[in-house]
């Protein structure tokens, strides 16, 4: 026998046949209960999980065969045996139908007894061993079928594409983003591939087909709709078998078409510059070789003409290397904002100063009204000068000879607002659209004389709205200009 | 004598530009803007042809050049840029840009009459 005691239900309404059983059972080191009828018999049955059951086929209440029959409904591992003194096939046929192991007939042995719960019991562990490895089974699946669920959302989720090419070319598995990264309408596994995809990456898929390595890896970038409307990157990496041999090649696709468009924003920003630096220094240079090449007669007041047009393109290029390093520092945001309240008036009249050479060389009036109550501005000092400065020397460079600049402020309950007027060339209204645009600069009959970096007035919007700003224009050519700055109310 | 016109929408290469034309015996005429340039171009019928190629647009030199070959122009070209190559963008004598020869800014005195002289024998 076991370690553990066989647990046996004796239900016979019997009393005599019962505590004989029980004693016989007890001694040979079973753990015995016993019911007296079907009813009770039932209950116990269903309330613990015995090893084994003998039922008596015939008592008063409830029939052997119903009791049976409830019991191995809901434990259908508990091996049980039909006891009867009438026996016949039909109940014997009924009996093995419902799930009885055996039939016991009475009266029986002892010896007999024992051997057949013997067998029943060696019966009970073959089930119960079965029942634990169907058990673990069911887990394993569920826990595959779980993990493989999750792979898919997890595949089904990510942006990038992925594509799975067996060694034939044949689709075994893509997701979702894949279609989109590609512009496919659909795919269908098993589909033949390589004659689907863009040439750059069927290449590198066959190149990989061909290596036969489980090592290397290749990326590609295509342009999959023209004009840059969609460029991917495409990495193919080989697919080994468990063994370490190839089995085929999963393709990932990114996105990169906004990586694109900056990295030709970035190199049209580098070759404006290059033609801004490089203008002057061409213009400088031009000037230079005329005045040492002794073999051109050149009038004195021409060299001096010359050498202080070169003073003035230098100094342009100087300004724009100034500005360039401020966006430079705008973008890498390297710069701690100090908010201070800064008083407006004070800041205009520096600016004021600054210009104060040039405002006299062209008499120009400069009207200006603001309020002594105005509330302090709640912004970055330095900052606060660059933009009105920049505004300032814009209204005298750009404006007429006995001309007038007018800067007024006020504020309501939410905002400030400042406006800086000039009596000056105006822009028409093409170029002013493109004004806060880096590098540009309006080219007409009055500018041509005026120098200027054309990165002044982007980096003013830049800074009033880095300050929570808002910066508008007005204009009229040929009569003036007006600029006009929000700042929220702190 | 040798007419060329010098098309740049910068005054001080203009000027420069002429001045060491005329030392070397060439007459100039200039314009600064690439309608101006092709005017002149009809009126006198130069020689030669200085171009620069970002004027008012970025490309307003290539689509003057382009321009004059589409109706036949045997006037040779000698185009200058100050865009560099090291940035990838390549520019070059080709199909695309019908020009004889190109230059990049600055350019010394003597580089430019040589350039000159090549395109006038």
């Amino acid at each position: 026998m076991d370690n553990h005691y066989p647990k046996i239900l004796i239900i016979d309404d019997e009393r005599g046949l019962r505590l004989g059983t029980e004693r016989l059972l007890t001694r040979k080191g079973y753990s015995v209960a016993t019911a007296e009828n079907g009813k009770n018999g039932i209950t116990k049955g269903l309330e613990q999980d015995f090893d084994l059951v003998l039922i008596d086929l015939k008592m008063p209440d409830i029939d052997g065969l119903e009791v049976l029959r409830e019991i191995k409904t809901s434990k259908p591992s508990t091996v049980c045996f039909i006891a009867t003194a009438y026996a016949s096939y039909d109940t014997a046929i009924e009996a093995t139908r419902l799930g009885a192991f055996n039939y016991i007939l009475k009266p029986f042995t002892p010896e007999e007894l024992i051997h057949q719960i013997e067998k029943g019991y060696r019966q009970r562990k073959l089930l119960l061993e079965a029942e634990t490895l169907r058990q673990e089974r069911e887990k394993n699946l569920l826990e595959i079928a779980h993990e493989k669920s999750r792979l898919n959302t997890i595949i089904e989720s990510i942006s990038s594409g992925v594509l799975l090419i067996n060694k034939d070319g044949k689709v075994v598995y893509f997701n979702r983003a894949c279609l989109n990264k590609l512009h496919f309408e659909k795919l269908d596994i098993e589909d033949y591939i390589l004659d689907k995809l863009p040439s750059e990456i069927s290449e590198l898929v066959q190149k990989l087909f061909s290596d036969g390595s489980t090592q290397k890896s290749y990326t590609t970038e295509v342009e999959v709709l023209e004009d840059g409307e969609l460029i991917i990157e495409a990495t193919c990496s080989p697919v080994p078998h468990p063994d370490g041999s190839f089995a085929g090649v999963v393709v990932v696709l990114k996105n990169i078409t906004g990586l694109k468009k900056i990295e030709q924003l970035k190199s049209q920003f580098v070759s404006m510059v290059a033609h801004e630096l490089k203008t002057p220094l061409a213009a400088v240079l031009g000037y230079l070789d005329i005045l040492v090449d002794k073999s051109i007669e050149i009038p004195q007041e021409k060299r001096i003409e010359y050498l202080s047009r070169s003073d003035i393109r230098l100094k342009g290029s100087l300004e724009l290397v100034n500005d360039l390093l401020d966006i430079s520092r705008m973008e890498m945001n390297t710069k701690q904002r100090e908010i201070a309240d800064v008083v407006l008036v004070d800041i205009v009249n520096q600016a004021l100063e600054l210009q104060e050479l040039e405002i006299r060389k062209k008499n120009i009036i400069v009207e200006k009204s603001i309020p002594i109550d105005l509330p302090s501005l709640h912004i970055d000092r330095d900052e606060a000068i660059k933009i009105i400065n920049n505004l300032v020397s814009n209204a005298v460079k750009y404006n007429k000879e006995d001309g007038k600049i007018i800067i007024n402020a006020s504020s309501d309950n939410n905002n400030i607002k400042i406006t800086i007027e000039d009596t000056g060339i105006g822009l028409n209204e093409k170029d002013l659209e493109k004004l806060f645009h880096q590098f540009f600069r309006a080219k007409n009959k009055y500018t041509r004389a005026i120098s200027g970096t054309g990165l002044g007035l982007s980096i003013v919007k830049r800074l009033v709205e880095a300050n929570h700003g808002k910066i508008n224009v007005e204009s009229v050519f040929s009569e003036g200009t007006k600029f006009t700055i929000h700042f929220p109310f702190k | 004598m040798a007419l060329i016109a010098v098309i740049d929408d910068d005054p001080d290469i203009l000027e420069a530009s002429t001045l060491i034309l005329e030392a070397n015996g060439y007459e100039v005429i200039t314009a600064n803007n690439p309608t101006t340039g092709f005017e002149i171009i009809k009126e006198k019928t130069p020689d030669l042809i200085i171009l620069d190629v970002m004027m008012d647009e970025p490309d307003d030199g290539f689509f003057l050049a382009q321009k004059l070959k589409k109706e036949e122009s045997k006037i040779p070209i000698l185009m200058y840029t100050s865009i560099s190559k090291t940035i990838g963008m390549q520019f070059g004598a080709n199909e695309l840009v019908p020009v004889d020869d190109f230059v990049e800014k600055p350019i010394s005195s003597e580089e430019l009459i040589q350039k000159v002289k090549n395109l006038l024998n």
